[in-house]
Order: structure tokens, then sequence, then C-alpha cells
């Protein structure tokens, strides 16, 4: 699973502790997610998509491993 | 109550058992109760006289609490992520503590009779010994889960 929460987050100006504090995890998991080493739940991926205003698929794309 | 409702209701409960955590503030006193149960064990060996097996039995006891309230404590932000790597540092702990149990009785036999020969006669591991193992596991695996993660 590849993402571009990264992107996102730059887009909306935001730090990854601030991110983190908005929907609720640890910057360390953020920092995670960023760099592909955590599938987050349907939960998160939701808050995600909701914060950035986009659908799920926008941001969270299947890798060739998948 | 139909049988819906009472599966609902089990369910429930259940979820509510293996979800149990304790808050952070309990990590503090679980690294407390370890810690002063390891000083009062060097106290009982080094500076106390008499019959103190009890004394050592109680404290083989509160060193495990002490480490399972560790084990038990949520970290200062809780997420699914910390979730998922507590669950993987149980895991972890339980697949070595039984290779360990399995395989230490063998060991300690081995380098006993080849150190001095005729040594110890074969023994098992104490329930002490294995649990304390696999709470240092626990502990040691979880954080550096958290580290690397």
């Amino acid at each position: 699973m590849e993402n571009t929460i990264k992107v996102e987050r730059a887009i909306l100006s935001l730090t990854q502790d601030e991110l983190a504090k908005r929907i609720g995890v640890s910057r360390q998991t953020i920092n995670s997610i960023e760099a592909n080493r955590y599938v987050p739940s349907t939960v998160l991926a939701l808050k995600l998509s909701e914060l950035f205003n986009k659908p799920v698929n926008d941001f969270f794309k299947l890798s060739i491993d998948d | 109550m139909d049988a819906k409702k009472i599966l609902e209701c089990e369910r429930k409960s259940f979820n509510k058992f293996i979800n149990f955590r304790l808050s952070h503030q309990f990590m503090a006193v679980g690294i407390a109760i370890a810690s002063l149960s390891i000083i009062m064990m060097f106290v009982r060996a080094f500076a106390m006289e008499g019959e103190t097996e009890w004394l050592k039995l109680l404290l083989k006891k509160v060193l495990l609490v002490g480490m399972l309230i560790m084990s038990l404590s949520k970290d200062k932000v809780e997420d699914e992520m910390t979730v998922s790597l507590r669950a993987q540092s149980y895991a972890i702990a339980f697949i070595v503590g039984v290779i360990y149990a399995l395989v230490m009785p063998y060991v300690e036999f081995g380098v006993s009779n080849a150190v001095h020969s005729g040594g110890e006669a074969f023994k098992d591991l104490g329930d002490f010994q294995i649990l304390l193992f696999m709470l240092m596991i626990q502990l040691m695996i979880y954080h550096n889960l958290k580290r690397y993660r």
C-alpha cells in the first residue's frame, strides 16, 4: 500500500503532530503511515478522508505487492 | 432475553475483557513495585539473617505483579498502532517463552555437566523463571517495536 498523506498534509499546511492530534493518534503513527511502514485501519483512513475532504482512494493506492 | 441478545451481551463482555488496560499512570506504579521488590531481594540476600525463604517467595510474586502492571498499562497516546504493536509483542513473548521453557533445562543441564563432571541433575524451569522471562521479553519487544515503528 502506498499513500500520499505527506502531500495532503502539506496542502493543508499541517505538521505530523497537528494531523495526529486532529485524528487522535500519535505523531509516530502518522510518521509510520507516511513511510508506508504501517497500514491504517478503515476507521483511521476514513478519518483522514474526512479531514482531507477527499475519497480514500485519492491518497491510498494499492502497490504491486498487494 | 432471546439468544441473539445473550450472544451480543457475551460478545460485549468478552471484548471488554480482552481490551482491558490500566491507565498510563500505572506504568510508574508498576516500575516502583518491580524496583522495590528487586531492591528488597538484594537486601534479603545480603543484609538479612534468619529464615527469610517466605520473603523471597513473596518478593518474586510482587516482582511479577509489578511487571504485569507495567505490561498492562496504556501508553501516553494509545492508538490502533500501539494496540497492534502490543499484540505483536505478546505473540513473540509467548513463542519465545515456550521455546525458552523447552530448551533452557537442557542448556542448564549440559552446561552444568560440562563445567564440572556429575553436575546438577536435570530439572525443569520454575513458574517464576518462565513468567519473568516472558514478561521481560514482552516489555523489551514492545519497547523496541515502538522505537523502530
